[in-house]
């Protein structure tokens, strides 16, 4: 069990310099994500004109909201690990981990912990830059219950992410460009993973739908829980729940997606 | 002039064969771009149900701004952005050397080589929202109104074609021009806001008058509703010829910079 555990520690070690490598991408982009935010308050700010408040919510808790999820999107969010892995597939890299005790999801999910470990704490430097203008927005709830809430809700989510983006890299085991149905996906993601706007504000029908999904567990679920927009502990209950359900469900369709894909390739190169 | 558009209609077979010949991408690549269209329009219609008006546009006069953005931005994927990337490629591999040797104005050569059907078939879907929201504000323009508007739209195009020559034209010095992309998309969320709600000094200055992303939407849209505005859209066709100007300098200033690379 350690030993197999020191394994995968040394990959999170070699995939944490690699990344450090790409250090000033991560910084350029966040501070390119600081003009997304700026669309998003100026959006949010000419809609929210007169009433003060959208959906039940004041101002500045939206802005909250979407600052919140920009922070989310550096820790847990899946860049390219779909791209990296239907790569590593196509150039028959995945060859070697085939004759290696190495269990491939665990050696890519450490590298992507690595990842976003690098990316999120880089994304803190515009932040604080950016912290004299934002600040006036900020409106988080008093109490650290928020916080602690919805760290392991975080934890999961980052899994759901991963695992969405392992299931379009495995793809390639079956078409040789996946890059359509992950920018399809990204599309649906956004929209039902609560980056356009806060899902509460759909309406009821489509909220209860969306709850169902894994999508919602992506990034407004943490978020929510974070900026104080779901507070009742039995709803939060609820949402561990499904948002486990979908991380075993999740995780045995990457695996069947392995197993059958391993059956089709043909091991060329490596 | 016609030994121009004798080149460009041959790219333009070359790019609408080669779209035949792989149809299941076209597909995919059409319904992508359809499946963010709709997630706008969705957005801004989840929007609407909790305000009254975005900096005092109403529903409609909302998605007829994000429909003209949409048609604008299809345009320019259409006819434009796959060669402007690919240019960008093309400086740090060497394979522009390519584009030297052919017979033509290098700039319109590297360009305007691929056409991405896929964009220009979901132009007709944005056209269509455009259509619906004026209908659905019980507009009726004149064929003048539609004429100017059409022609603002290709002021808008020649806006963002040049800003996205002259970014991509840093790869002459840099070598490497990526992530552009993605910040263009980005730049884009500007486009779909009215100029109204640009209220700060610093937004309104930097988005809306010296890079007119803001601009070059909100002047063919309210044109349809509010009419005529001679000084908005004199600034609009006069932002289109300095900044195709400053893009045609940019490039050739960078062009005498390329020394090709190494195979």
């Amino acid at each position: 069990m350690f030993a197999a555990l020191a394994k995968y520690r040394q990959v999170f070690l070699i995939g944490l310099q690699s990344n450090i490598v790409y250090r000033w991408n991560f910084a350029v982009r966040g501070f390119f994500s600081l003009f997304h935010l700026a669309a998003v308050v100026i959006l949010w700010s000419a809609a929210a004109t007169g009433r003060g408040e959208i959906g039940g919510f004041s101002l500045n808790q939206t802005i909250t909201y979407f600052v919140t999820l920009l922070v989310l999107q550096f820790f847990i969010s899946a860049f390219n690990e779909d791209y990296q892995i239907s790569e590593e597939i196509r150039n028959g890299l995945i060859n070697q981990f085939l004759l290696k005790p190495i269990n491939y999801f665990a050696y890519r999910f450490s590298i992507f912990v690595a990842a976003r470990l690098v990316s999120g704490l880089l994304v803190i430097l515009p932040l604080v830059v950016a912290l004299p203008v934002i600040y006036q927005y900020l409106s988080y709830p008093s109490s650290v219950s928020g916080l602690l809430l919805g760290l392991p809700a975080m934890a999961m989510s980052a899994l759901i992410q991963f695992s969405i983006a392992y299931c379009f890299g495995m793809l390639t085991f079956w078409f040789l460009e996946i890059q359509g149905f992950v920018i399809l996906s990204m599309a649906i993601e956004t929209v039902l993973g609560g980056q356009m706007f806060p899902l509460d504000l759909l309406p009821a029908w489509a909220y209860s739908i969306a709850k169902c999904l894994p999508f919602y567990y992506q990034m407004y679920f943490p978020a929510a829980i974070f900026t104080g927009r779901i507070t009742e502990m039995s709803a939060i209950l609820q949402g561990y729940a499904i948002q486990a359900v979908w991380v075993v469900v999740l995780l045995l369709i990457n695996q069947a997606l392995w197993t059958r894909g391993l059956r089709r390739h043909t091991a060329v190169g490596g | 002039m016609l030994h121009y558009a004798k080149i460009w209609l041959a790219s333009a077979r070359y790019s609408i064969t080669r779209t035949l010949m792989f149809r299941g991408d076209f597909f995919v690549w059409a319904l992508v771009e359809l499946f963010w269209m709709s997630v706008n329009l969705f957005t801004i219609s989840v929007i609407y149900d909790h305000t009254d008006g975005i900096a005092g546009w109403t529903k409609y006069q909302m998605i007829l701004l994000v429909g003209t953005s949409l048609l604008i931005q299809r345009f320019l994927m259409g006819f434009f952005w796959s060669s402007i990337f690919e240019m960008g490629r093309n400086i740090r591999s060497g394979n522009f050397d390519f584009f030297l040797a052919q017979p033509g104005n290098i700039m319109f050569m590297a360009t305007t080589r691929k056409l991405d059907p896929d964009s220009l078939v979901n132009s007709f879907i944005a056209a269509a929202v455009v259509v619906y929201a004026a209908r659905q504000l019980g507009l009726d323009p004149g064929a003048g109104q539609i004429a100017l508007y059409i022609f603002m739209v290709g002021c808008g195009v020649v806006i963002h074609y040049s800003v996205l020559v002259m970014s991509i034209s840093v790869a002459f010095w840099l070598t490497s021009a990526q992530g552009i992309e993605g910040t263009y998309f980005t730049l884009m969320e500007f486009s779909r806001l009215p100029r109204k709600a640009f209220a700060g000094l610093v937004t309104q200055g930097l988005f809306v008058w010296l890079l007119p992303v803001v601009v070059v939407t909100n002047t063919p849209a309210r044109l349809l509703f509010e009419g005529f505005d001679l000084g908005l859209a004199a600034w609009l066709f006069g932002a289109a010829v300095v900044w195709f100007a400053v893009a045609v300098f940019v490039f050739h200033r960078g062009l005498r910079r390329y020394a090709s690379a190494s195979s």
